[in-house]
């Protein structure tokens, strides 16, 4: 425990004191700062059009639909692309810098590596999804926001951020090359909305039934309208399980490679 | 305290080590000696732990390194030929952070660190960052990395490749310093500096070791020859073969200059006096006469370059 703490804290204080990263949250914000406003003018004109025609559909008329959700999907976008730059320094950086062989020269296990640094992503997802989340937080002051489904919403997200982490950590131990690291996490991050597509398409009723489970658009529509199933937490749980195994065999691979 | 049999390591078809077999009593400083992609670092890594064998066993302090690895990390400071440190970080935090991963307890990692510290003499960059640091300042602090849970055995990976001669002295006064206190595996190509720090050598080439032994036997191994240097005023096209027919002489090789010759010949020093006289009453006119016993870095040359190579260094 002492060794996984060790290395969280060591790689938090790597984001933290790094300018790279609040460079990164920093233009975050900014993007946020500029389609946020954009978001909520639109939703208060949709609402002036339905007091004067009352034709506009009734679930746009919901800010948590309108507007909070946008803002989620527009994390979304970020995260697709920025969790890929926060692995990709740790296992493919340390690698390539030489570092890696002190953390192998260690006495410390291959899970305890991955753990700590896995935790540490986790963390610095939470800081740019606590960024995005200020934004409704603040819209509190000029109107009612029902908490618990934001931050159930948020909190859907997140799981889906926590499973990019998990499969972009994998890439990392993969590869030497940041860069290559990198571009097959953003190519996974992607794919893995494509795999609900085939919902649409198979016809037998088990098949159908897989897709939608393995389908992230299924479990995710469902947390950020405000249900939390436990189907989707065990989904979510089992993928992360399933990629942190993956780094960490790689990890340990190059013990007896 | 480490204890090596029929070590085997391949990378596909290649061996990168073949059957090797060594031990190393605790304190001793021994150097790894032998020329560039000869197998050195990968035995070594094999002996912190980092990676496995493909066949044969070492044992640190009496734990296998791969069954028990975690416990070999335990007792094994590691130099890589890299230093393995972070460039943003601070001396002092990156050293913390090694004693913490080492498992130094909480309550000693602050003395821990500032020993590492002194022993290295980097107390006043202590609060720089590594990346500000030049290339001797930080293999310092990798060699501090290695010292600070105060192993039992230390690795040194090449430790003094691509320092200033300043540095190299320093580091081997460093290494002179650790000796008695901890056990240690130093690897290089560099001769000078086995000879000056360690007490017994192992020379490997091609994966296998060709020779090991304390640094006296193994500098008269090569059968006691003695080297003569010799400066000639008006040689001429006869002179070679009036060399190679004074008794004792084995052969003859041309110098830097035309006058210049050097010539292997038996250890006795009357080989010395008939080459004087025989120059002498050819009137061939002798500058020089220098004659030097054969030295560690003939037997390294032999060793691990064959015979051909060592002559060439010769002439």
């Amino acid at each position: 425990m002492d060794k996984i703490s060790a290395i969280f804290r060591k790689e938090i204080r790597g984001f933290l004191l790094n300018p790279n990263f609040l460079v990164v949250c920093g233009l975050c914000a900014v993007v946020f700062s500029y389609v946020y406003p954009l978001q909520l003018s639109i939703f208060s004109q949709q609402l002036h059009n339905y007091v004067y025609t009352m034709q506009a559909p009734k679930q746009q008329l919901n800010i948590h639909y309108a507007v909070f959700l946008r803002q989620l999907s527009y994390l979304n976008l970020m995260l697709i692309l920025v969790v890929p730059a926060l692995t990709m320094r740790l296992f493919s950086e340390e690698k390539k810098l030489r570092t890696f062989d002190l953390l192998l020269t260690s006495p410390i296990t291959s899970v305890q590596i991955v753990v700590g640094k896995y935790l540490s992503v986790l963390g610095a997802i939470f800081m740019i999804s606590l960024i995005a989340f200020l934004y409704p937080a603040l819209t509190a002051l000029f109107t009612k926001v029902n908490w618990t489904a934001l931050i159930i919403a948020f909190l859907g997200l997140y799981l889906v951020a926590a499973v990019y982490a998990a499969m972009n950590l994998f890439c990392s131990a993969l590869t030497e090359s940041a860069i290559v690291s990198y571009v097959m996490a953003v190519i996974l991050n992607v794919s893995i909305w494509f795999v609900g597509m085939a919902v649409e398409v198979v016809d037998g009723p088990v098949a159908r039934q897989i897709f939608e489970h393995i389908s992230l658009n299924t479990h995710l529509s469902n947390i950020v309208e405000g249900t939390i199933r436990t189907s989707s937490l065990v989904f979510f749980a089992s993928v992360i399980f399933l990629f942190v195994f993956l780094a960490e065999r790689v990890v340990e691979s190059s013990r007896w490679r | 305290m480490i204890d090596v049999q029929a070590l085997t390591k391949s990378y596909g078809p290649n061996k990168a080590i073949d059957n090797l077999n060594f031990t190393v009593k605790q304190g001793e400083v021994v150097g790894f000696l032998g020329p560039n992609g000869a197998g050195k670092s990968t035995t070594m890594k094999i002996i912190t732990g980092y990676m496995a064998p493909t066949s044969g066993s070492a044992k640190v302090a009496g734990f296998d390194v791969f069954e028990n690895p975690i416990e070999v990390k335990k007792r094994v400071g590691y130099l890589p030929e890299t230093p393995p440190v972070y460039l943003d970080m601070f001396v002092d935090d990156f050293l913390r952070y090694v004693a913490e991963l080492k498992g130094v307890p909480r309550s000693r990692q602050r003395d821990a660190v500032d020993r590492a510290l002194t022993k290295t003499n980097l107390k006043d960059v202590r609060r720089r960052l590594i990346q500000n640091l030049s290339k001797g300042f930080r293999q310092r602090v990798g060699i501090a990395q290695a010292l600070v849970a105060d192993p039992e055995v230390l690795i040194l990976d090449e430790p003094t490749v691509g320092l200033d001669p300043k540095q190299v002295a320093e580091i081997r006064e460093l290494i002179q310093e650790l000796r008695g206190q901890h056990t240690i595996i130093l690897s290089t190509h560099i001769l000078p500096e086995v000879q000056a720090v360690c007490e017994r050598i192992i020379i490997i080439n091609k994966g296998q070791i060709v020779a090991q032994d304390t640094l006296e036997n193994l500098a008269t191994l090569r059968g006691g020859g003695r080297k003569i240097h010799l400066r000639i005023k008006r040689p001429n096209e006869k002179t070679a073969n009036l060399l190679k027919s004074i008794s004792g002489i084995q052969n003859v090789h041309a110098g830097a200059t035309p006058q210049d010759w050097v010539l292997n010949a038996q250890e006795s020093e009357e080989v010395i006096e008939r080459v004087a006289q025989e120059i002498m009453s050819q009137g061939l006119g002798l500058l020089e006469i220098s004659s030097a016993k054969a030295d560690l870095e003939d037997v390294f040359m032999r060793l691990t370059y064959g015979a051909s190579a060592a002559e060439v260094q010769n002439g």
